[in-house]
């Protein structure tokens, strides 16, 4: 494990980019800041970043609606409300926005069936609204029928009703479960078995069936074990192995699996996946919304993980 | 090859009124793509335009996109005004680089609000970046919005009336077939098809198309077996593609549940469950019913499976083949349960022409569920009379009807077959499943079964238990 490679990758991100490749990737700055933010945390080195020009970029994205954009001049979004909300309590600022606004714009974004405007990420508006602390001024029960409505015969979720069922959307839908204290309603084993199926020969765990493992999925699929517990029923070490296959030894930082090109994603999802692991080198981070348990702490946030 | 400001912005300038111009010419153009290409050859267009075809020499995007990026980000921030042409065509440049920058679709939202722009256009912008970047997220939230604002305007009556989503196509209720919609549907279809051509397992293309049927095409029985009759060459020779397969399950658990619905409707025993009396039908009379469209649910079933048996064993070794057969064998394992258990109701998909049949299934929906397993072949075997046709599509020979114990001697012939590891894997774990899910689920110790089998399977593997199973 590299670490000190990767940290060095996440570090000098960014400033190396040229117009063209930095305008392509704007569209989602504000969680690319929260990826790469995060995974410096988990490994001890936040102090590497620049923390009040960073508090200044999210605070001047906030618009009027209360909502938060990707970068400026860009509309706002529930998903990059959530990076933004993140970001800022990692350093301890959400002061810094206008709360009560935010909370407005999250609950104007939430429709008659439940779900939320801003599409398959849906449940990442109860991430925002819990980190606020103003959980309650969601409609829950209306919110929580809809997740459950998109639950599958093979325990999984969609991001519909009647879609199939996705790695990425389970970690949404569980995490929303966990959040609001419904993991009762999910058929852990069920879910479970489903999980684990997700680890291939390699040790590396793919999204959906027949399909290529990839490393942001230790963290989806591992993270969702986590919550309904049953992380037991993966084989750790192999695991472990795939994702460290993943690693770049030269520039630092992980690719989605072993040979491709690194991105601060697939590193942050690497490293987390390992903290998951067992991995004492690198800091705890809490599953459900993938930060360092410490910050958590600190603002006194446990979501419900089942044993 | 250092260029000045001036220099960037005239030749960008340019390029963008060659590509609205590219679609002026020809308003055909069915592709888009990147010409590789490092450098510009003097004074001639990057934009090419051959047959149907645009293509972009690569030179020029490094210079392109962030213009019209910033361009459109100076607008949106105020301080610096493009009138609405100009907003038409920086935004179709910007999504035909960078489909996924939400903030120059949303822009386009604005515009057929305003109604300055049809938002049929921007189904033919997300059809042609679809080309090029068949998954695209952002391509299709945008397209379930267009087809928001075109159902808005197809039925405007009915969207004040009906919930959303429950505007209908055709034939409803006296009301003549919409055309329009017809055509978006149609439309729609193809462009999932060919966007889950592009990308194997595109699960964004598949679930747009789940979503297509459940609000343009809610409860229509025709469209959904014509989607499942057109989709069986398309699996068939895209065996691995896990998206494609859960379309034909959601096909197969609408129709069974289209099915249900219609059969509840109908009432009494001297009924017969032609199209013509099923609400969401198009109108078609009896005489015009097909075979396939009248089939019983069992038979749906009974072809779905047959199916997935003939891929199986055709191609060892394919994990999503396996899926599907849980899948289908879970819905159904299901349906006939909920089947027997109608007890005091009369039985749905019956032709009551047939006496002795009434009787004998009034028989067996008084037993017990748990014995339907052993007795399930005995009592299809009566089952394949009743059909909702006349009697002149009566099945000759009898077909076995899928239960646990057909199932398990299924697994049974491909393991004692089978040469490929992976697909004796599959079909081993296919039968933990049908005993741990299928079975289990009857009973309450159901998820103790599923613990079970997998307290088996770690300790195979050897590894250490980390917490203490329950």
């Amino acid at each position: 494990l590299l670490l000190d490679k990767h940290a060095d990758y996440i570090a000098a991100y960014g400033s190396k980019k040229d117009d063209y490749e930095y305008a392509l990737s704007e569209y989602l700055r504000m969680s690319g800041i929260y990826w790469g933010l995060t995974v410096m945390d988990l490994m001890g080195q936040l102090h590497r970043m620049n923390k009040d020009e960073i508090i200044e970029f999210v605070r001047s994205c906030q618009h009027e609606c209360g909502g938060i954009s990707a970068s400026l001049g860009h509309d706002p979004h529930l998903l990059y409300t959530l990076s933004a909300v993140q970001i800022l309590t990692l350093y301890d600022s959400v002061s810094v926005l206008d709360i009560d606004r935010v909370v407005e714009y999250v609950k104007s974004l939430q429709q008659d069936d439940g779900s939320f405007t801003g599409d398959k990420w849906d449940t990442q508006a109860y991430g925002s609204s819990c980190l606020c602390g103003k959980l309650e001024e969601i409609n829950l029960n209306k919110a929580v029928e809809f997740v459950l409505s998109c639950m599958n015969f093979d325990g999984g979720f969609g991001c519909r009703p009647g879609s199939e069922s996705h790695a990425g959307q389970i970690y949404c839908c569980t995490g929303f479960l966990s959040i609001t204290g419904n993991l009762h309603q999910v058929n852990a084993d069920l879910l479970g078995w489903w999980l684990c199926e997700r680890q291939l020969p390699s040790g590396g765990l793919n999204g959906r069936p027949e399909k290529l493992p990839d490393v942001c999925y230790s963290w989806w699929v591992l993270a969702s074990l986590k919550i309904i517990g049953r992380i037991h029923w993966i084989d750790k070490s192999k695991l472990r192995t795939f994702i460290l296959a993943c690693q770049d030894e030269e520039t630092g930082g992980f690719a989605d699996r072993p040979g491709d090109m690194v991105d601060p994603f697939h590193t942050l999802f690497g490293v987390a996946g390992l903290s998951l692991l067992g991995d004492e080198q690198i800091k705890a981070v809490n599953p459900v919304l993938c930060m360092p348990e410490d910050v958590l702490q600190r603002i006194g946030l446990r979501p419900e993980i089942a044993s | 090859m250092a260029e000045s400001e001036e220099e960037v912005d005239v030749l960008v300038q340019r390029v963008v009124k060659d590509i609205n111009n590219a679609f002026k010419k020809n308003p055909n153009i069915d592709e888009i793509g990147l010409i590789p290409c490092p450098e510009a050859r003097y004074n001639r267009s990057p934009i090419v335009l051959v047959e149907n075809k645009l293509g972009m020499e690569s030179w020029c995007v490094k210079f392109l996109l962030p213009f019209v990026h910033n361009k459109l980000l100076l607008y949106r921030q105020r301080k610096q005004w493009l009138d609405r042409e100009a907003l038409i065509d920086i935004t179709c440049t910007l999504l035909l680089l960078n489909p996924d920058f939400t903030t120059a679709w949303n822009v386009r939202k604005e515009l057929a609000q305003c109604g300055v722009l049809n938002p049929e256009r921007d189904l033919y912008l997300g059809k042609l970046v679809l080309t090029k970047f068949p998954k695209s997220p952002e391509t299709w939230i945008h397209r379930r919005w267009v087809l928001q604002q075109v159902l808005r305007q197809c039925r405007p009556r009915a969207a004040e009336q009906k919930e959303p989503g429950e505007v209908e196509l055709g034939g409803a209720q006296g009301s003549p077939p919409n055309e329009r919609l017809r055509r978006v549907l149609r439309d729609e279809m193809k462009v999932c098809a060919e966007a889950a051509g592009r990308y194997p397992s595109n699960y964004n293309a598949w679930s747009h198309r789940i979503w297509v049927l459940q609000n343009l095409a809610k409860g229509n029985l025709k469209i959904l077996y014509d989607e499942l009759s057109s989709m069986k060459l398309w699996v068939s020779t895209h065996v691995s593609d896990h998206s494609g397969f859960h379309y034909r399950q959601f096909l197969m658990k609408a129709l069974v549940a289209e099915l249900s619905r219609a059969a509840d409707a109908s009432c009494g025993p001297s009924q017969d469950l032609h199209r013509s009396h099923w609400p969401n039908g198009d109108g078609v009379g009896p005489a015009a019913a097909e075979e396939s469209r009248t089939a019983s649910v069992p038979e749906l079933f009974g072809k779905e499976l047959e199916l997935c048996t003939d891929l199986i064993e055709t191609y060892p070794g394919h994990e999503t083949l396996w899926c599907h057969r849980r899948h289908v064998f879970f819905l159904w394992y299901h349906w006939r349960k909920e089947q027997s258990q109608d007890v005091g109701r009369q039985p749905s998909l019956l032709n009551h022409t047939d006496e002795t049949l009434s009787g004998s299934l009034g028989a067996s929906a008084g037993r017990n569920v748990q014995a339907m397993d052993v007795d399930l072949a005995l009592e299809e075997s009566k089952q394949t009379s009743y059909t909702q046709d006349s009697k002149r599509l009566k099945r000759g020979p009898l077909q076995l009807r899928p239960g646990l114990p057909s199932e398990h001697s299924f697994v049974t012939k491909i393991l004692s077959g089978c040469r490929s590891p992976e697909q004796g894997r599959f079909a081993a774990a296919y039968r933990k499943w049908l005993d741990s899910v299928i079975v289990a689920a009857d009973t309450r110790s159901g998820s103790v079964k599923i613990k079970a089998n997998m307290n088996k399977r770690i300790s195979k593997r050897k590894t250490k238990v980390e917490t203490l199973l329950p």
